[in-house]
């Protein structure tokens, strides 16, 4: 059963320049995107505004995406999570699949694939509901 | 990993843990150095107690000896001493229990005569002598009845003391002998009695007989005239060639010569005696050992007199063999103290060559994982850019197309361009995420892989990449092969690497061929898979190194190196093993065995359990390796 709604998406990712491009890249492809550059920044924004699934870097300055996935999850355990990563580590995969993480890409990313997979994630979070 | 990259190669050798060989540490100067150690601290304090013990032992032995020397002499004294006591008092009782008119009886004399001499023969003869120095009466051999005695020194003595025993003399008779005299008064007026006692009745009491063979007793007076016969230097009556001014106190021992002050007492075993020291160490002793004693009435001197060697013979053997075990003994420790000491350096050595060959081993490892380490941080810092140089891509793309008052040839050309950058960051990533999977090989649960299925996977990833080379891939699987041990995911990345050199190998052909076959290896127990292709082969030389790290014959910018040296070590891993046949211009074959396990139920359980797990790495893996 596909959603009538597209999904609302927020972007965490402490890379200015890719986090701007992927916003207008998504925009453009339709989807409600917001934009984030640190862990906590994502934490208060979630509070504020409703998001569907978060498109998470997971290796940040600060708070990195892992603490970020599980703090997240505490919040709203619904939320569905893609993480970013540009340091293939398979413990860390692990790791985010037993928080509850929705899927895994890594860096440099291709929209195809990413696109891909927040869709899914979407519809698992739907399914959820 | 550490074992190809002690391969053969320029940077396989610079990585090999090659430092300057460590300084070869002395061995002989420090099996000196034990050796010395354990001289200094264990056998020469031996040494030294032991010869403490040595001389302590000897000369207590040696006084002990010397006391009981002492001790013959003394109670040889008390021999004599008790006879001629006795004498003397039978005399004097003879005297004082019989008138003068009784003994002038020569019956009567010889009566008392016999009865002194009843238990022996001890008196030659027995004279009554008058006031005027005349025999009144006399039983004996000689004819003394005339003889005038007044003035000689025994008449004088007796009138003066009472009782005198002399020396011996020669008298009237002209024969070695001595008297017993005592003098007695009766009513106002003196008279003696004068006994004639036998010499060898002294000699047989100083017992020259049977003595061990340098041993002489003899009885010496004042003067050191002889009074017995001694063994050797000299008779009767003549003078001893003894020093008799030394003979002091009333008993002692002398040694003649450089001994000479051995000193008149028994040396007190208990405390070290200088010259039995000097004589244990150098053994320079007197010829000849001297005990005596004095006599008190007469006074006579008794000696007993033998070589020094004949007495402390037996104990200087004795003493001669603890030396000789006592300097075996150290030299025995000492060969041994060696040899030990040289046993254990060499183990030392051995155990300082294994623990630096286990260093030289650590430091190569450590080395690795740094290296693992830079490469995996140089990698994830790379794929930050290129992920933004992607996106910058896309947003440009994104606009291209959105604009439709650009001209066709720019559009398409824009479009190709912005192509290749995609391709080429591609690239880059494929290169970042080789180097991550270099620097980082970790265990894995491994389950029952299907080649066949594996290879297929991979062929339809690469598809069309052969495609637009020209390059037509053919398959030719053995069917229902045996499932093997191993990891999928790597497993395929073997062949992707091995296909994609295939396709690249056409580098300029215009057509070519790749075919791969699977088969079963009875003989060798496990599957046996093959990738030939047309492409222009691999020279000699660079046959030997194709596996090396790092190793390429790509133009700079195409290619890491790493693909091959990563599938040899992961096929390693799985327990197989990977070669090559190269002919330069024709084509090249790669062929992979796998070995096949022999599946037992506890195996399976094992891999049941691991699924689930096995299946979340898998997905990681997917989802990172591409």
């Amino acid at each position: 059963m596909t959603s009538m709604r597209k999904p609302k998406l927020l972007l965490v990712d402490d890379e200015i320049a890719f986090a701007a491009n992927l916003l207008k890249l998504l925009s453009r492809r339709g989807y409600e995107v917001s934009a984030v550059h640190d862990g906590e920044s994502a934490l208060r924004i979630v509070q504020e505004r409703e998001f569907d699934v978060v498109i998470l870097d997971q290796n940040m300055p600060g708070k990195d995406g892992i603490s970020v996935l599980r703090e997240l999850k505490k919040k709203q355990p619904n939320i569905e999570v893609v993480i970013l990563t540009g340091y293939g580590s398979i413990d860390m995969a692990l790791k985010g699949f037993e928080l509850g993480v929705y899927d895994y890409t890594s860096k440099p990313i291709q929209l195809g694939d990413l696109e891909a997979k927040i869709r899914q994630a979407f519809q698992r979070k739907i399914l959820r509901e | 990993m550490v074992r190809f990259m002690s391969e053969q190669t320029e940077i396989g050798k610079r990585l090999e843990s090659r430092g300057p060989d460590l300084p070869s540490r002395s061995y002989p100067k420090l099996m000196r150095r034990l050796v010395l150690g354990a001289v200094t601290f264990s056998v020469l304090p031996l040494l030294v107690i032991g010869w403490v013990i040595y001389l302590y032992y000897f000369q207590f032995s040696m006084s002990r000896m010397v006391g009981y020397f002492q001790r013959t002499v003394e109670y040889k004294r008390t021999i004599v001493d008790s006879f001629l006591g006795q004498r003397s008092s039978d005399i004097q009782l003879m005297a004082s229990t019989h008138s003068l008119s009784f003994l002038s009886n020569p019956a009567n004399l010889r009566q008392i005569f016999h009865l002194l001499n009843r238990e022996g023969s001890y008196y030659i003869d027995l004279g009554v002598i008058s006031e005027k120095g005349k025999h009144i009466a006399y039983i004996g051999p000689y004819d003394l009845m005339d003889k005038d005695y007044s003035q000689t020194f025994w008449f004088k003595e007796v009138i003066a003391k009472g009782v005198f025993i002399s020396d011996m003399f020669l008298g009237y008779r002209k024969e070695p002998h001595f008297i017993i005299a005592v003098l007695r008064t009766e009513g106002g007026r003196p008279w003696i009695l004068r006994a004639t006692i036998y010499p060898e009745f002294l000699s047989t009491l100083v017992e020259t007989k049977g003595l061990a063979r340098t041993k002489d007793v003899f009885l010496v007076n004042r003067e050191g005239i002889y009074q017995t016969n001694p063994r050797f230097h000299g008779k009767i009556m003549e003078k001893a060639p003894l020093p008799v001014d030394s003979f002091t106190g009333e008993s002692g021992i002398l040694g003649t010569g450089p001994f000479s002050h051995f000193g008149p007492s028994v040396p007190d075993p208990g405390i070290f005696n200088i010259d039995l020291i000097k004589y244990a160490l150098i053994q320079s002793h007197p010829k000849e050992i001297v005990a005596y004693s004095w006599l008190k009435n007469p006074q006579w001197l008794l000696i007993v007199k033998q070589d020094f060697s004949e007495v402390f013979g037996d104990i200087n053997r004795v003493n001669t063999i603890i030396l000789i075990l006592l300097h075996s003994g150290f030299f025995a420790i000492l060969i041994v103290s060696i040899v030990a000491t040289g046993h254990m350096t060499k183990v030392i050595k051995k155990r300082d060559k294994e623990a630096e060959d286990l260093n030289r081993q650590l430091m190569q490892a450590s080395k690795l994982a740094s290296i693992g380490e830079l490469a995996a941080g140089v990698a994830h810092e790379i794929n930050n850019p290129l992920a933004v140089i992607l996106t910058e891509n896309q947003v440009i793309l994104d606009l291209v197309e959105g604009e439709k008052d650009l001209g066709k040839e720019f559009k398409e050309q824009l479009e190709q361009s912005l192509g290749q950058v995609d391709a080429q960051v591609e690239r880059c990533s494929r290169i970042t995420q080789n180097l991550l999977r270099f620097s980082r090989r970790m265990a894995m649960p491994s389950r029952y892989v299907d080649l066949n299925a594996a290879v297929e996977d991979v062929v339809g990833l690469l598809e069309k990449r052969a495609d637009s080379r020209g390059v037509n891939i053919s398959l030719d699987f053995q069917e229902n092969l045996p499932k093997i041990r191993g990891y999928e995911f790597e497993l395929e990345q073997v062949f992707v690497n091995l296909i994609s050199n295939a396709i690249d190998a056409h580098e300029g052909k215009p057509y070519g061929s790749i075919h791969i076959v699977t088969r079963q290896d009875s003989k060798r127990h496990g599957l046996v898979a093959t990738v030939t292709d047309s492409g222009w082969g691999i020279s000699e030389e660079d046959l030997a190194r194709v596996f090396d790290p790092f190793y390429t014959t790509k133009p700079v910018g195409q290619g890491t190196g790493l693909g091959l040296s990563i599938s040899y070590s992961i096929i390693r891993q799985m327990g197989g093993g990977i070669s090559v046949r190269s002919e330069a211009g024709k084509g090249t074959e790669f062929e992979i065995f796998l070995p096949c396990q022999d599946s037992d139920s506890s195996d399976s359980e094992q891999t049941r359990g691991e699924d689930s797990k096995h299946d979340l790495y898998e997905k990681a893996q997917a989802t990172l390796g591409r």
